[in-house]
């Protein structure tokens, strides 16, 4: 009985703390006069779909194109470069490894709001900034890189080093070793963790923000920002762009929810 | 000869898993060792709109951080990004905390439960500013709704037009979003202490409070620290909020360093103010990430 009433009370944590979320779906289902009622109604009383309105109306297929276009090469370098080296960093011993461990976890704590200034006027220099959404995806997977290493670096001391001997002593090279044995066996670690890494990308704001001065080439979060700060009162507007835009987000986070919990925890305090 | 050499070379032996960790210490040093040592560069000259382009600019010696100290706004910024992250860190760390401890009980469903909470994680930062502005709203907003319902308040709060309230809707948002990843990461702390630990305790007659003084917080006193540090390396790393919430404003009530900081690079052009401000950010997050680490690999050499 006991056991139940506590899970009583987890879900009515849960349904409090996950409020806003609901909230933004709710409003995302009023008419635009029910929403400046006072007091609001917690449930939409004449709910009405509006989302493929809003979704032509501001033309928000582009911008969420724009955003996967980003995601999808930020996630492309960060698995190329960081797989490789999380693995190479989970073997290695001695002090080189250790101040290459400590660079990256170093590297990956700056605020991106403070590391746009220099690269802004660095890729203005090289005449990066006439590719926008590369110069975000590239000065993104500088951050990505970082935490997906230590990530991974976690799932691959877990793999026993025993496997890669035995590779090594059956006639493998090192580098038969690790695409045989070792990627295998690491798959779920890493797949999850370019999860996180892809969903981190597709809301990414800070350099969208001051890299794409072309509004075509705008990713979401950039353009619903214009669009809320233009229109801050059409908020069925808003929220209907805003639970649009979350809804893959949220469908991957709930069916993957339990590898993601696994994922975070086993990495983030090592 | 020479290339069948280098091919063998990245085959076998120590050169394959040297080359992987060198390609990726060579893009993060390309991308974030570079920009770093750039922005100090940039604190030391005049950078505006007309000396933008050119490599060679002039040299402003220490100008750029006395007339930054110098300026009006500088103190307000300054002690608002303490509150800021003192606040942040504390209700995020409580929060997270109990909650921590409440999963930490035998029901069904518990860990479950204890994931949907990172779907705030997981939630773009600009969309959570979006939905938790509509959520602040004056006149029609569910908050005022809400405090008012329970007899906390009496009129309407302008939370996020008043000056007085500004930064403390940010610092809500802010909380709203950090508790989920302080919850996990205790949780993941707590469940490292042994359960035999609390069993001697009781048959001693310890009770739930003296357990939790006597044990739990001296046990999770590594993991707390490291939870800390990395609260405010978050906390100041939080621009999303800001740019969906209140820009900074009215008038910088709002306004943290990394904001500011972006602001005059990109709105006033005041590239140097920026870089300033950035320089000495950065060299604060690098401090706490510098303790972070040595904290942690401490801990692991036991």
């Amino acid at each position: 009985m006991k056991r139940y009433l506590l899970l009583a009370f987890a879900l009515l944590f849960a349904a409090i703390y996950l409020f806003p979320v609901y909230w933004m779906y709710a409003t995302a289902l009023k008419t635009s006069g029910s929403i400046f009622k006072y007091p609001p109604e917690l449930w939409p009383s004449e709910p009405l779909v509006q989302v493929s309105r809003v979704f032509a109306e501001h033309d928000i297929g582009r911008y969420l194109w724009n955003s996967l276009l980003v995601a999808s090469g930020i996630t492309a370098i960060t698995m190329l470069l960081g797989t490789g080296a999380a693995y190479a960093l989970a073997n290695a011993r001695g002090a080189k490894a250790n101040v290459a461990l400590f660079l990256v976890i170093v590297l990956q704590v700056l605020p991106p709001s403070l590391m746009v200034t220099p690269l802004f006027v660095a890729f203005n220099h090289v005449g990066l900034l006439d590719y926008p959404r590369t110069a975000v995806v590239l000065a993104t997977a500088a951050k990505t890189l970082a935490f997906y290493i230590v990530l991974c670096r976690a799932t691959f001391t877990q793999v026993p080093r025993e496997l890669k001997d035995a590779a090594l002593v059956d006639g493998n090279s090192h580098l038969g070793a690790f695409f045989l044995i070792i990627l295998p066996l690491a798959r779920n670690g890493i797949l999850i963790t370019s999860v996180l890494v892809f969903l981190q990308s597709f809301g990414e704001y800070v350099y969208s923000r001051s890299f794409i001065a072309t509004r075509e080439l705008q990713t979401a979060t950039v353009n619903l920002a214009t669009y809320l700060s233009a229109n801050s009162a059409d908020w069925v507007g808003l929220m209907n762009y805003a639970g649009i835009y979350v809804a893959p987000i949220l469908i991957v986070f709930i069916l993957l929810q339990r590898q993601i919990v696994t994922g975070l925890t086993s990495g983030a305090l090592k | 000869m020479l290339q069948s050499g280098l091919v063998k070379y990245l085959r076998d032996g120590k050169g394959f898993e040297g080359t992987l960790i060198v390609a990726a210490v060579l893009y993060l040093l390309v991308f974030a060792a570079f920009p770093l040592i750039y922005t100090v560069v940039m604190s030391f000259q005049e950078v505006d709109m007309f000396t933008l382009g050119t490599l060679v600019r002039p040299f402003a010696g220490l100008t750029n951080y006395t007339d930054l100290f110098h300026r009006p706004e500088f103190a307000p910024i300054v002690w608002n990004t303490m509150i800021f992250v003192t606040l942040s860190i504390a209700f995020q760390l409580t929060i997270g905390f109990a909650l921590a401890l409440f999963f930490l009980q035998d029901f069904p469903g518990s860990t479950y439960v204890r994931g949907l909470f990172l779907a705030g994680w997981i939630l773009p930062a600009l969309v959570v500013g979006a939905v938790w502005r509509w959520i602040f709203a004056g006149d029609f907003g569910v908050l005022n709704y809400a405090l008012q319902s329970l007899g906390l308040i009496d009129g309407q709060i302008y939370w996020l037009s008043d000056p007085a309230y500004a930064l403390y809707s940010v610092i809500i948002a802010n909380i709203w979003l950090g508790i989920p990843f302080n919850m996990i990461l205790l949780s993941v702390g707590l469940a490292g202490i042994p359960g035999d630990v609390y069993e001697a305790a009781e048959m001693d007659g310890a009770n739930v409070i003296q357990r939790f003084l006597t044990i739990t917080l001296p046990m999770m006193g590594p993991t707390l620290g490291a939870v800390v540090a990395l609260g405010v390396i978050f906390t100041l790393q939080q621009f999303d909020l800001v740019a969906a919430l209140t820009q900074g404003g009215p008038a910088n009530a709002s306004n943290v360093a990394q904001y500011w900081s972006w602001q005059m690079s990109f709105q006033t052009y005041e590239i140097s103010g920026g870089a300033t401000v950035a320089t000495m950010m950065i060299a604060l997050v690098i401090v706490v990430a510098v303790i972070y680490v040595r904290s942690v690999q401490r801990e692991q050499s036991f």
